[in-house]
């Protein structure tokens, strides 16, 4: 990527949403190799802030709150500003919100300014709203979902409440694309079954079908997500830059995640700040050193994020810039499919991981590992 | 008597409910706390590499990944013998890594979490019939603490003051931590044997100029007083008398110009901790300073029975010198270990005491009362059998009840400055104490918090700008090998209190068995096998669910006041499962 280009998308990571001209963001989207994504910006922004008040409902499932944190530590705008200028009214968040559940001898008792679950009973009712969910969803114990039990209702069916009127669904991190770490491989996972949205790991299909509902899902995953990825992702739906469902089919790639964010063919070792140990063959086997991190396990190569040119926190760093390897957390297999975490790929077999996944990993990989290889050789004097 | 319960207790991490049964005086005769999700965060590190267990831990909690990823290290430091050689340099990244972190977390949990709550309608009803004064106090407290999205009586309340301003400056710590760790939450900068960046000269300059801009927010928002004074007096001040007196004099001063003026606002020396420090208590602002009226929240919150209760710290944050032992945390640790009981007396901390029982939770085990590394987690399977509603004699959570030496321990902040015999808070708790309150309650918990936020900020600066030395050794080689058939143990302190990780690894070098032991899990527990109700529950049994005016049944904000003093952490606390229960030793278990 040209440094001309690559300060375009800089550019894009400081802008303002408003600001953002179709061009700008056009020429940054073709460099992150996702066209696409260009058709669906039909229209210019024209006066956001006459745009009607939107709603968001943020809900919370199986989680940790880290994405919450992570949009917590949105840059320019920071998150604040942006529900401001965006006209956006978080109606319902389970960490920030004034509300909770209050009941008298079994039943809901004062109002939705107090009251979490006599707001989202409103809001639910009134429709037009743009769903978050955040954290994975259980469905056992047999299917019951009462492994999550939230205001007297499994999350379940809390989800399904939700969704039902929802004009547009973002799923949020691992856990709620895919299922994340709660859905990792292990002998009890299929009694807990904790599902994404929309997905359960890298098979469309999550909690949504169980639940008989189809519609639409956009998927942020990340572990956690990126503040950018998720804020200009609902910064698009709500100013109409994305089109839900329409839009849907261009913008997303098999994973139900924005190409423009999630490159299908851009991977965070592309411009990974170590790059260049890699190239001249500089690999550290002890951790504290400057070189490539590939024998520590790095799983850059295998990543598709925009981590290294975006980067992380006001842009003041990254997973492989301070030392530790990335561990592909965008990917729908976490954790499994980046375990373990700190031995390189090529020393690990692939049973227990979908083939499937594995090969469209690959596809994108191959390049990467060949050049290793070569690297190697070269060293070896072969 | 009527049925209050919360559910679901918001602005926590997590999901919990409390149910409580209340009198027609407000006073509540009995109280449930439930943790209400089953995360199934288990065997996932079963016969995997144990250095992922830095990583993958730190999943448990995106508020505080940190402590869980550095409880971990330590475990694995430990696992890999080499603890007594972990650089020096290194141990002062970690401190700064979870020093930043724990600031942050207390000024979200303090501006985010519990502050809103202040700009709750039952004190406009209340502080409104009080003339002037009371119409300005009220101000400050809705001009300061509303959150994001609020509307009283049908019309939008703008965002307070220090909420506003605390949000950007959460952002900055974070930022801060993703300099030296890569990013936040989620950094990648944890390894056995050391630490994965050595800052160099130029982080060290831009995290001092962070330091900088933070301090200056809590100059304008967060406390009044010179920094430097204020620690020098109160961290630093030769008895915990002379502590109190301090801020009491202080506190006397802003009264006596207020009492004509009625100006309570930040330009007029009220910090925030200042007004809560005189707002909140009823002992402090009316007896002491002679207010017209308080929060009282030192009314509510406390423990009545003191053999029922202890505060337990771990201890935290490494001293300057090469390696640690992990045994014995009481040694080498700015934070050290230690047990203090209901009545204020100090004991050595034996890990060896700690056991849960799980008589009051959604398992379905052959024992009780065992040590954590033997303990069984058999969940309930069927779907009828977790319900919330059996009061206190059935089982109603999926927390465990982790006790000391068969006592509930209170975790965290409070614990930690009664444990290091902080003047400050050990004067206010022993002022309490022989005023006839409890030692621990709403408002001692949040001036704990508040202080220990002071001293973090203090020392941080002498880590990063005196201890830390950029370009020295960063870490120390480890041998793979040096895990096999070995275990490892992790003593840290979280945000939220006591933190543990235990591993073992078996012949292969894989682990076999993984365990953490975490704040939430003792704060919220729900009783014991003795039928002796975790800390949360004790401290609402007795109280009003009105501090102050009349019972609002529909609006029990001493409640709200109560579940989040603690700063509560769900998705820590809640347990995972082992279904076979002979499978126990496998299983990674998060209590």
């Amino acid at each position: 990527m040209s440094t001309g280009i690559k300060n375009l998308v800089r550019t894009l990571d400081s802008v303002d949403f408003l600001k953002m001209d179709r061009r700008t963001f056009m020429k940054a989207l073709g460099a992150m190799g996702a066209a696409t994504f260009l058709n669906t910006y039909q229209a210019e922004i024209v006066g956001a802030l006459e745009f009607a008040e939107t709603k968001l409902v943020w809900l919370h499932g199986s989680e940790c709150t880290g994405c919450s944190e992570s949009v917590l530590n949105a840059g320019n705008p920071d998150l604040v500003q942006a529900l401001e200028k965006l006209n956006v009214n978080l109606v319902f968040h389970e960490t920030i919100c004034a509300q909770q559940g209050i009941w008298n001898d079994g039943k809901l008792v004062n109002n939705s300014e107090l009251n979490s679950e006599i707001l989202l009973e409103e809001t639910y009712k009134a429709g037009k709203y743009i769903l978050v969910v955040e954290g994975s969803i259980p469905n056992g114990p047999n299917g019951s979902g009462r492994y999550l039990v939230i205001g007297n209702k499994t999350f379940k069916d809390s989800l399904a409440e939700a969704a039902k009127n929802a004009v547009a669904i973002v799923a949020v991190g691992a856990c709620a694309a895919y299922g994340g770490i709660t859905s990792a491989d292990s002998d009890v996972a299929k009694d807990t079954d904790y599902k994404g949205v929309a997905y359960s790991k890298d098979v469309k299909g999550g909690m949504l079908k169980e639940l008989g509902i189809d519609k639409p899902v956009i998927n942020i995953p990340g572990c956690p997500a990126h503040p950018d990825w998720i804020l200009l992702t609902l910064g698009a739906v709500i100013l109409g830059k994305i089109k839900v469902p329409d839009d849907l089919n261009t913008l997303l790639d098999d994973y139900g995640r924005p190409k423009v964010f999630y490159p299908p063919d851009h991977v965070v070792h592309d411009n990974c700040p170590r790059r260049g140990y890699y190239d001249r063959g500089e690999f550290d086997e002890e951790v504290g050193g400057p070189g490539c991190l590939w024998k520590l396990g790095c799983k850059a190569p295998y990543a598709h994020a925009d981590c290294a040119i975006r980067k992380w926190n006001g842009s003041v760093s990254m997973c492989t810039q301070a030392g530790g390897p990335c561990i592909a957390c965008v990917e729908p297999g976490f954790p499994d499919t980046s375990r373990p975490l700190y031995v390189e790929r090529e020393d690990i077999g692939v049973a227990g991981t979908n083939i499937d996944t594995v090969a469209k990993v690959a596809v994108g990989a191959a390049a990467v590992a060949a050049g290793v290889h070569a690297v190697r050789r070269m060293g070896k004097g072969e | 008597m009527v049925n209050v319960t919360v559910d679901p207790l918001t602005r926590i991490e997590g999901h919990q409910r409390i149910s409580t049964e209340v009198g027609a005086d407000g006073v509540i005769t009995d109280a449930q706390s439930s943790s209400l999700i089953f995360r199934g965060f288990e065997r996932i590190l079963q016969k995997q590499d144990p250095r992922d267990a830095a990583f993958l831990t730190q999943r448990i909690c995106g508020v505080c990944p940190l402590a869980h990823g550095l409880t971990a290290t330590n475990a694995l430091d430990d696992l890999y013998g080499v603890a007594g050689s972990v650089p020096k340099d290194a141990l002062m990244m970690r401190n700064i890594f979870q020093g930043l972190n724990m600031v942050a977390s207390h000024a979200t949990h303090i501006y985010v979490l519990f502050g809103p709550d202040l700009a709750n309608p039952a004190y406009k009803k209340v502080l409104t019939t009080l003339g002037d004064t009371g119409n300005a106090v009220w101000k400050e407290m809705v001009g300061r603490f509303a959150p994001i999205s609020y509307k009283m009586d049908g019309v939008a309340v703008p965002v307070g003051s220090s909420y506003l301003a605390a949000i950007p400056e959460k952002k900055r710590l974070q930022e801060a931590i993703a300099l030296i760790a890569g990013r936040m939450p989620g950094p990648s900068s944890l390894y056995p044997g050391g630490y994965t960046y050595p800052a160099t000269v130029a982080d060290v300059t831009k995290l001092a100029s962070y330091y900088l801009q933070v301090m200056d927010f809590v100059s304008k928002h967060t406390l009044k007083v010179p920094f430097n004074d204020w620690i020098n007096n109160t961290y630093k001040a030769s008895s915990p008398q002379k502590a109190v007196s301090f801020v009491t004099e202080h506190l006397q001063g802003l009264v006596d110009k207020a009492t004509t003026s009625n100006d309570f606002s930040k330009d007029a020396g009220w910090g925030d901790v200042e007004f809560y420090a005189a707002f909140g208590s009823k002992l402090v602002g009316e007896d002491i300073l002679g207010l017209p009226a308080s929060l009282k929240h030192d009314t509510i919150g406390g423990y009545k029975d003191p053999s029922k209760i202890c505060f337990v710290a771990y201890g935290g944050y490494y001293k300057y010198k090469d390696g640690y032992d992990p045994k014995s945390p009481a040694g080498d640790r700015i934070f050290t270990s230690g047990v203090v009981s209901g009545k204020l007396e100090y004991q050595k901390f034996d890990p060896e005491k700690i056991t849960e029982s799980t008589a009051h939770s959604f398992y379905q085990n052959s024992a009780n009362d065992l040590a954590p590394t033997k303990g069984e987690t058999v969940p309930f399977t069927d779907p009828n059998k977790i319900a919330f509603t059996g009061g206190s004699n059935s089982q109603y959570s999926w927390d465990k009840a982790p006790r000391y030496d068969g006592i509930p321990g209170e975790v965290g902040p409070l614990a930690r400055m009664l444990n290091i015999k902080e003047p400050l808070v050990t004067g206010l708790a022993q002022t309490f104490n022989e005023k006839g309150y409890s030692a621990a309650n709403v408002y001692t918990r949040m001036l704990a918090r508040m202080q220990e936020m002071a001293i973090l900020a203090y020392e941080l600066l002498n880590w990063v700008t005196v201890d830390y030395t950029p370009g020295g050794k960063i870490s120390v080689p480890i041998d793979l090998n040096a895990a096999k058939n070995n275990t490892g143990m992790g003593l840290w302190e979280a945000p939220r209190g006591a933190l543990g990780h235990w591993i073992s690894a078996g012949s292969d070098g894989k682990v076999t068995n993984y365990q953490a032991i975490v704040p939430g899990s003792w704060l919220m527990s729900p009783r014991d096998s003795k039928g002796i109700p975790g800390p949360l529950e004790q401290s609402l049994i007795g109280s009003n669910i009105s501090p102050v005016g009349s019972v609002d049944y529909t609006n029990p904000v001493g409640i709200f006041h109560m579940g989040r003093s603690y700063d509560p952490c769900i998705s820590c606390a809640v347990h995972t499962i082992d279904l076979t229960g002979k499978n126990a030793p496998n299983t990674l278990r998060i209590l």
